[in-house]
């Protein structure tokens, strides 16, 4: 069996990582900002006033914007696992398909279909119907996120299906183990959150700049404040379930964590320390330069006092008989595959736990055959196949890092802003208001590397454990990647540019000015009063 | 008749809700705190605005 | 074992459907784009087209998506080798399909007639193309396809994706998908739209759907010329779903015509075709407005049966290896998958059609270029 040029894996790599990447700086608006406008509408419908529903309409105005653009880079995804990761695809699709299928069936569908009368059936249902719209795209987005997460699970912990040596690839065996693996459930409510926070973020600024410009202050302060409260209480959460990430992570993947936390060698608790910075040196395998807290470690990951977590270079020696068997696994499952034996069939299953080594060993051997392996090369090729056996550490550790200092920034500013806002003394505080503005794309920016953490952590392997990266790939010319590339660098460079002009428009225009039309109705009374009349205060303007 | 009707679709609404809370409980520890934490999170948010609101009315009248 | 082949047909009938419902929803978008520029020739002329199926073409896209989904749960194998191997056609697809969504929030967003103008254009190459890609992809599923697979699974191509874009009869099917999408489009857009709208789209309806009827004829014809595959060892629809090791496949010169000559019966399947086509064009003609849509529903429904059912059960054979060929055999999920897959479509399927008419009925009614100008909501 030829092995795929490794340029064209690495450019696919490339290619679904940039791509991914890209989808998801407009994914987290769009899970956030459809939660944030039922809470707005919520408050329109109860209240009756006007006001919520002018904010409902120009903060749905610019999530339309976001969402579009959302939709239409999400199907690349899906038409990537098909276009070059065809082994994967048929490796796994009997399990990873079934909930994009599902995904498509119940939640994408929804959201989508109401999105439509979201937008334009303001006139045509009534209040409590419209309500119930939002809502929906708002649960439709998120379910959205909840069984593509699902499909993810699978892959960073595999459950819900077993390998098949009859049709050669994985077979799902159990629905209930796929979509309530721990994995999944941490990993969606992390990532669904973190849209909550990112959406947040989004209205926090933009009314942070109305406030500093001293324009639309009515609907800004109103604005602001839901942000604010919805943002605290939301990045807490996401902080909690990284916590709880990273202990899943500890249990099933203890290469990812031990590259998380720089630790090439086995800790020794409970002194063992938490590294703050560090500088991974992937070549030499120890780091070049390290700042610790000692005796913060242990129980941060482990939750407890006694246990030792284990480092990468003693996760690679103790891997070595595992890639024996595996080449064993290997083997055999290419003799079954010709002659269908029940020796060799039996062979398999008593080493079938270890076959995701065996293809790691696989490529090393003379003409990729595991058959061609003599004892002499043995020792070598085990040394370089556990090599490949973990994840670059650099990448991990520092994709890691700024993810956790931003959750905290966000925690911060958000506390103050809240705080501010329940006293109403944001206008006295325009450096906060400042930070707020610039801090707009910060958590869009902390799920990104929320995600390189993830999936570079999880290298080398597709399915963790089961089928390797450098396997997954389509076979293909590498022109086609060249091709591809360049289109979608050309097409995705005009739609952030477009994007990025059309947000700036409406956001500077504000809600007046793209509004002024559509007001049926006056506007409240109540509304036009200055919010708070002490003295010198509603005159002051940052401008 | 109106008012069955109404009932009814409630009362299904109720059961859907037990129902989804019963099984996240049993199999989704963490699903089941999205839906409760997701609630927590807009319906704290709402009263941060009604909050603002009365605020404002108390401010008005000249009493904050 | 029965459950499982049952499985296997009711799939194989189900991605039918999917394609189906993917032509007519996403086609029908798909021509209004193609027209927009021929139909529409103010700005406010075209903004009403995007308007009348404005509220609905995020929707309709997700038919797109849930085939993708679909198709890869379902048919892993299928999937992964299909997508891969027609991976210059695929991505070109992709990209048409997603500056679509782009363009529809952008366009009208921007005051200036250089950025509406790109637009504009952006419409006309994202609903032709695609529909071109989906036609042609029918094509080269039908002649046959170069592809074999190494013992993991893994496929090799063995063909220039330089075939799969120049090649006649593809290209031909091609043209044929395009003309239905414009004949539904366009029976959309009198639907909705208001003179001029109207006449110039009925205009066009009518010819996609006078074109597709004659390509229908000739593909017909062409087939009977063309390869088709047979299995020549017996076969075991409920055998494990693995290209590798299958039983013997050749190609037969009219093989295409074997179950249809087998099941007259089925002859019903291309008439189906014809008569909505020919009929389509007739209703329109008088100004049957709705009739007419739905006979363009019935054209679809008639030419994709006609394709699966000549195919039957072949998916996608491969000319070079034809023993390794893709059929509803041995390119499914596993039954256990595929049971999983059965009860969330009988869930969630009469579902969306009910809430996607809702949709369709609270926006119903005429769109007005007045409207449409002066909502700044509008596309």
């Amino acid at each position: 069996m030829p092995l795929i040029d490794p340029n064209v894996v690495d450019l696919s790599r490339l290619q679904f990582a940039l791509t991914a990447l890209y989808h998801f700086l407009f994914v987290p608006l769009t899970l956030g900002l459809t939660i944030m406008l039922a809470a707005m509408e919520t408050v329109y419908v109860v209240t009756g006033k006007q006001i919520y529903k002018d904010m409902t309409h120009f903060w749905g105005k610019l999530f339309g914007i976001n969402f579009a653009i959302g939709v239409a880079t999400g199907l690349t995804m899906e038409f990537e696992f098909g276009t070059n990761w065809s082994m994967y695809s048929h490796f796994v699709g009997d399990v990873f398909g079934t909930p994009l299928a599902i995904e498509g069936l119940m939640a994408f569908f929804m959201e989508s279909t109401l999105v439509g009368l979201m937008f334009f059936g303001w006139d045509r249902l009534s209040k409590p119907a419209h309500l119930a719209v939002t809502y929906l795209v708002a649960l439709g987005s998120n379910l959205s996120a909840l069984w593509i997460l699902v499909a993810n699970g699978f892959m960073q912990d595999p459950q819900g299906a077993s390998f098949d040596p009859n049709t050669m690839r994985m077979q799902f065996n159990d629905f209930t183990a796929l979509v309530f693996s721990a994995d999944a459930q941490a990993k969606f409510v992390h990532t669904s959150i973190a849209g909550f926070v990112a959406g947040a973020m989004f209205v926090m600024g933009i009314s942070a700049y109305y406030i500093l410009k001293g324009r639309n202050r009515e609907f800004a302060a109103r604005s602001f404040r839901m942000a604010s409260v919805f943002g605290l209480v939301s990045t807490l959460a996401v902080v909690t379930l990284g916590d709880a990430l990273g202990r899943l992570d500890y249990l099933s993947q203890p290469t990812k964590i031990a590259a998380i936390e720089g630790l090439w060698h086995t800790s020794a608790p409970p002194y063992a320390p938490w590294l703050i910075a560090a500088l991974p040196n992937d070549a030499t395998q120890s780091n070049s330069f390290e700042f610790g807290v000692p005796y913060v470690l242990t129980p941060l990951v482990a939750h407890s006092f006694t246990t030792p977590i284990p480092g990468l270079i003693d996760i690679e020696q103790a891997s070595v008989p595992r890639v024996d068997n595996g080449i064993k696994a290997i083997a055999a499952l290419q003799e079954y595959g010709a002659t269908h034996s029940a020796e060799s069939l039996a062979t398999f299953t008593k080493y079938e736990s270890d076959m995701g080594y065996g293809f790691l060993a696989q490529r090393y051997a003379p003409e990729q055959d595991v058959n061609l392996i003599t004892p002499a090369l043995l020792p070598s090729i085990e040394q370089q196949a556990v090599r490949d056996s973990i994840p670059n550490v650099f990448v991990t550790f520092w994709s890691f890092r700024v993810m956790m200092a931003l959750g905290f920034f966000f925690i911060a500013i958000f506390a103050f802003s809240a705080y501010y806002s329940l006293k109403n003394q944001l206008e006295k505080h325009p450096l906060l208001l400042k930070l707020c503005m610039w801090s707009i794309p910060l958590p869009v920016l902390a799920t990104e590397f929320g995600w390189v953490t993830a999936e570079a952590g999880r290298q080398p392997w597709t399915v963790f454990g089961w089928l390797p990266t450098f396997q997954s790939a389509s076979s293909h010319n590498i022109g086609y990647m060249f091709f591809s590339l360049a289109g979608f660098a050309l097409l995705y460079s005009a739609f952030i540019a477009a994007e990025l002009y059309l947000m700036f428009k409406f956001a500077r225009l504000g809600p007046d000015q793209h509004d002024a039309a559509v007001h049926h109705t006056p506007a409240d009374k109540s509304i036009s009063a200055p919010i708070f009349a002490k003295p010198g205060f509603a005159n002051k303007s940052w401008e | 008749m109106g008012n069955i009707v109404k009932f009814g679709a409630l009362a299904a609404v109720i059961v859907f809700a037990l129902l989804l809370a019963v099984v996240a409980g049993d199999y989704g520890p963490w699903y089941f705190a999205w839906l409760v934490g997701t609630t927590m999170i807009i319906l704290i948010s709402v009263a941060g605005a009604v909050m603002f609101e009365t605020q404002l009315a108390t401010n008005q009248s000249g009493r904050l | 074992m029965e459950i499982y082949i049952a499985l296997k047909v009711l799939w194989a009938v189900l991605l039918g459907v999917l394609l189906t419902g993917l032509a007519v929803m996403v086609g029908m978008d798909m021509g209004v784009g193609v027209l927009l520029r021929l139909v529409g020739k103010t700005d406010g002329e075209r903004r009403t087209m995007l308007n009348i199926i404005g509220p609905h073409w995020d929707g309709n896209q997700v038919w797109f998506i849930l085939g993708g989904g679909a198709i890869f749960a379902a048919f892993p194998t299928l999937y992964a080798t299909s997508f891969s191997v027609f991976y210059v056609v695929m991505i070109l697809l992709l990209f048409s399909m997603i500056i679509r969504p782009v363009a529809f929030e952008y366009r009208s967003k921007v005051d200036a007639k250089k950025w509406r103008d790109t637009w504009d254009w952006a419409f006309l190459v994202s609903g032709a193309l695609p529909m071109i890609v989906y036609g042609a992809a029918f094509g080269n599923v039908l002649e046959g396809v170069g592809f074999h697979f190494s013992w993991t699974g893994q496929y090799y191509q063995d063909e220039s994706f330089l075939s799969y874009l120049l090649n006649p009869f593809a290209v031909m099917c091609g043209v044929m998908s395009l003309s239905l999408a414009v004949y539904q489009g366009g029976a959309m857009l009198m639907l909705r739209g208001e003179e001029p709208i109207y006449s110039r789209a009925r205009t066009y309806a009518r010819l996609g759907a006078i074109v597709a009827a004659v390509i229908f004829a000739v593909g017909g014809v062409w087939i009977s010329h063309m390869n088709g595959y047979v299995f020549t060892a017996p076969v075991d629809p409920g055998m494990a779903a693995t290209p590798l090791g299958g039983p013997a496949v050749a190609a037969k010169i009219g093989a295409w015509h074997n179950n249809f000559h087998a099941y007259p019966v089925l002859w019903l399947a291309p008439a189906i075709g014809f008569i909505g086509m020919i009929f389509g064009a007739l209703a329109l003609q008088l100004h049957m407005k709705i009739v007419g849509w739905w006979l363009g529903v019935l054209s679809w429904i008639g030419t994709i049966s006609t394709v699966g059912i000549s195919m039957f059960p072949f998916l996608m054979p491969s000319s070079t290896t034809p023993a390794e060929s893709l059929t509803v055999w041995n390119s499914t999920g596993s039954a256990y998958n595929l049971g999983w897959m059965t009860f969330f479509a009988v869930v969630f399927v009469p579902a969306i059609l009910s809430y996607t008419s809702w949709c369709y009925y609270v926006m119903r009614g005429k769109v007005k270029v007045e409207t449409v100008v002066n909502d700044p909501h509008s596309y």
